[in-house]
C-alpha cells in the first residue's frame, strides 16, 4: 500500500514532463508543417514562374529528418512502435508487462547509444564543417534537435519502463487520454 | 560442406529476430538490435561505432522517405475533417438506387478516400464510421455490410498515395512514380472485382441487401457538386505527379496544404482537430522511420553475413520454374501478413525475396520485374488486414459494431478475398495489367 503510494506521489510528477514531451512532438509538427508549405510554395513557384525556390529539396530534407527525431520520444510515450503477437496473445497480463518492459530497456540503451554517438557526429560535423550543397546550410544544425530529441526519447523510455503499456493510473494515460478519442 | 562463418552469423541473426519478434519486442527494436549486434560481430564493433555517428540521420534525411509523413499527415487531416461523408454521399446518389448499392458506394467511398489516405486502417476506420450507419438503415444483411467496409479498406494500397507503395520503392530502388502508375489498373481491377462481388451477392441473397429510396435531383446535384473539390484536390495531387508536373513530395505537400486549406475554410477542422491529426502523425511517422532505420541496420548486416544471396542459390538451383517460385513467395507473404503488419512484413521480406526473383527469368527486364512483383505482393501483404488471427481491418470494424460476432465479419471477409486471390491470379497471368501505364505515361 505505501509503495502504491510512493508510486502515485511519483506518478503526478511526472504528468508535467509527459506533457512536455507531448509539446515537443507537437513543434516537430510545426517544423513538418513549415516544411509542407516552403515545399508548397515552390511548387507553385515553380509551376507559375518557372523558379521553384533555391535548394527547396535540401530544406524538405533537413526539415523533415529533425521533425522525425522529435516524433520518437512522443512515439515511446504512446507506444506507437508495431509488434507482432505470435505466442503470447494467450500470455498472461504480467508476462506481457514483463516483456514490454524489456522493449522499453532496449529503447533505452539503443537512445543512449545514439546520443552519445551522434553527439560525437556533431562534433565531426562542426570540426569539417559540412554543409548542404545550395544553401551551404550547415548539417550539425539539424543535429542539435536531433541529440535533444534521442535524450528525451532516453527519458521517455525510462517512464515507460515504469509504466508499462496498459498499467492503470498511469500517468502516460493520464495526461494523453484525451489524444486518441478516434483512431 | 562448411558453411562460411559469415553466413553463420547471418543466419543466427536470422534466427535471433523471429525469436525476439515472437516475444513481442516492437519489431524496429528488434531489427536494431539483430542489426546492430551482427554489424558488430562481422565488422568489428569500431567501424559499426562510427556508422552510428550519422547513420540514423542520413536514413532520415532521404529525400524519397519524407513524402511518408506528409502523405500520414494528408490522411490524418482528411481523417479528421469529414472528407469520406462527402465521398460516400456523392457515391451512395450514383449507386444507391441498385439493389447493394449502398455497400457499393461505400466500395467507391472508400477507393476514393484512399485517395487521400495512404492507409488502410483508417480508410476502413473512417469509412466505417459514416457508411455503417447507413448500411444499418436499409437492413443490410451485417455480414455484407460489415464485410464490405472491412474488405474496402485493403483498396488504398494500391491508391497512390500509398505509404507501403513508397516503402517497398525504397527498398528495391524503383522509381516512386513509375510504382504509382503501376498500382493505378490494379487498383481499378479491384474497385471493378468488389463492386462484381457485392453484385453477384445480392443476386444470391437478394435479402441481403436492398436498395435505397430514390433520392431528388436536387439532392443528387449538392451530393455531386459536394465531392468535386475532394476530386479537385486528388487530382490535383495524382495527375501532377502522372504528369510529371511535380515529384512525389512537394506533390504531397500540395496536397497537405490544399486539405487542410478546404478543411479549415470549411470549419470541419479546428486548432484541436489539427493537433490531435498532427499527433497522429507523430506516432505513425516515428515509427516509420525508426523501422525504416532498423531495416537499414539489418540489411547491412544480412547483406555481408550473405544470406540473401546464399537463399537465393538454393531457391535457384532447385529446379524449380520461376513461376512456381513466385507463387511460393507470394504465398509466404500471404502467411507472415497474417502474423505482422504490412510496412513491417515488406521491410523484412522484401530484402530476402528481391534476391532470389532477380536471378530468376520471367522474360522480362529487372525494372518491369519489381514493377510487378512489387504490385503482386502489395496485394497480398494486405490481406492479412482481413484474414484471422490478426485481421485489424475486421477489429476496426468489428469495434464499431459491437453487435455482429466477429464470425459473421470474417464470413463477410471471405467473397471479397476471393475477389483477391482472383485479381491476383489476373496479374500474374497478365503482367502487362501492370506495366501498360507505365509504358505509355513514361513513353
Amino acid at each position: 500500500m505505501m509503495i502504491k503510494n510512493t508510486f502515485d506521489r511519483f506518478g503526478g510528477l511526472l504528468k508535467l514532463p509527459i506533457r512536455f514531451l507531448r509539446l515537443w512532438a507537437l513543434l516537430g509538427c510545426c517544423v513538418l508543417g513549415i516544411v509542407v508549405i516552403m515545399a508548397t510554395g515552390s511548387s507553385i513557384a515553380g509551376f507559375l514562374i518557372a523558379k521553384p525556390f533555391p535548394g527547396d529539396f535540401e530544406m524538405t530534407e533537413m526539415g523533415v529528418a529533425v521533425a522525425a527525431f522529435m516524433f520518437l520520444p512522443y512515439c515511446q510515450l504512446t507506444f506507437a512502435h508495431v509488434s507482432a503477437d505470435i505466442f503470447t496473445s494467450r500470455a498472461s497480463l504480467s508476462v506481457i508487462r514483463s516483456l514490454n518492459r524489456m522493449g522499453s530497456l532496449m529503447a533505452l540503451a539503443f537512445s543512449l547509444l545514439l546520443v552519445w554517438r551522434m553527439y560525437q557526429g556533431l562534433l565531426d560535423y562542426q570540426i569539417y564543417l559540412e554543409t548542404t550543397t545550395i544553401l551551404q546550410i550547415p548539417i550539425w544544425y539539424a543535429f542539435v534537435p536531433a541529440v535533444l530529441s534521442l535524450l528525451l526519447w532516453s527519458f521517455a523510455s525510462l517512464i515507460t519502463l515504469i509504466y508499462p503499456e496498459g498499467t492503470l493510473g498511469s500517468p502516460i494515460t493520464e495526461v494523453l487520454k484525451t489524444d486518441d478519442d478516434a483512431v | 560442406m562448411t558453411m562460411p562463418f559469415e553466413l553463420t552469423i547471418g543466419l543466427l541473426g536470422l534466427g535471433a529476430l523471429v525469436l525476439l519478434i515472437g516475444l513481442r519486442v516492437p519489431i524496429a527494436f528488434g531489427m536494431v538490435l539483430v542489426g546492430g549486434a551482427g554489424v558488430s560481430i562481422l565488422n568489428g564493433p569500431g567501424i559499426f561505432m562510427s556508422q552510428l555517428k550519422d547513420l540514423t540521420y542520413v536514413q532520415f534525411s532521404i529525400y524519397d522517405v519524407s513524402v511518408i509523413p506528409m502523405f500520414v499527415l494528408m490522411g490524418n487531416i482528411a481523417s479528421r475533417s469529414g472528407l469520406s461523408q462527402e465521398l460516400f454521399r456523392a457515391a451512395n446518389a450514383w449507386l444507391g438506387w441498385a439493389r447493394g448499392g449502398v455497400a457499393m458506394s461505400a466500395i467507391v467511398a472508400c477507393a476514393g478516400f484512399g485517395a487521400v489516405c495512404g492507409s488502410s486502417l483508417a480508410t476502413a476506420s473512417t469509412m466505417g464510421k459514416v457508411a455503417l450507419p447507413e448500411l444499418r438503415k436499409y437492413n443490410y444483411d451485417p455480414s455484407l455490410a460489415t464485410g464490405t467496409l472491412a474488405a474496402g479498406g485493403v483498396l488504398g494500397i494500391l491508391i497512390p498515395p500509398s505509404v507501403v507503395l513508397v516503402i517497398y520503392a525504397i527498398i528495391v530502388e524503383a522509381n516512386i512514380v513509375t510504382m504509382f502508375m503501376a498500382a493505378f489498373v490494379p487498383g481499378i481491377i479491384a474497385v471493378f472485382l468488389f463492386l462484381l462481388t457485392i453484385f453477384i451477392y445480392v443476386r444470391i441473397f437478394p435479402e441481403s441487401g436492398p436498395a435505397r429510396d430514390p433520392i431528388g435531383r436536387s439532392q443528387f446535384w449538392a451530393a455531386t457538386w459536394g465531392v468535386l473539390p475532394v476530386l479537385a484536390i486528388f487530382g490535383c495531387v495524382i495527375g501532377g505527379i502522372f504528369f510529371g508536373v511535380f515529384n512525389p513530395t512537394p506533390a504531397a505537400a500540395v496536397g497537405v496544404f490544399l486539405v487542410a486549406l478546404y478543411a479549415i475554410l470549411r470549419g470541419r477542422i479546428g486548432t484541436e482537430g489539427l493537433k490531435r491529426a498532427g499527433l497522429d502523425t507523430a506516432k505513425t511517422s516515428g515509427m516509420i522511420y525508426l523501422i525504416l532505420l532498423g531495416a537499414e541496420m539489418l540489411k547491412i548486416f544480412m547483406s555481408r553475413g550473405g544470406v540473401p544471396q546464399a537463399i537465393a542459390e538454393i531457391m535457384g538451383t532447385s529446379g524449380l520454374e520461376p513461376m512456381t517460385i513466385l507463387v511460393l513467395l507470394l504465398l509466404g507473404l500471404i502467411l507472415l501478413g497474417c502474423l505482422m503488419d504490412s510496412l513491417s512484413m515488406i521491410l523484412l521480406a522484401i530484402p530476402f525475396f528481391w534476391p532470389v526473383l532477380v536471378e530468376l527469368d520471367f522474360g522480362m527486364g529487372i525494372e518491369d520485374l519489381k514493377i510487378w512483383f512489387g504490385i503482386l505482393a502489395l496485394i497480398v501483404v494486405e490481406l492479412g488486414l482481413i484474414t484471422p488471427p490478426v485481421g485489424m481491418n475486421v477489429f476496426v470494424i468489428s469495434a464499431m459494431a459491437k453487435d455482429v460476432p466477429m464470425m459473421k465479419i470474417f464470413a463477410g471477409v471471405i467473397p471479397f478475398f476471393l475477389a483477391e486471390i482472383f485479381r491476383v491470379i489476373l496479374i500474374l497471368m497478365f503482367p502487362a495489367l501492370v506495366l501498360w501505364l507505365p509504358g505509355i505515361l513514361s513513353g
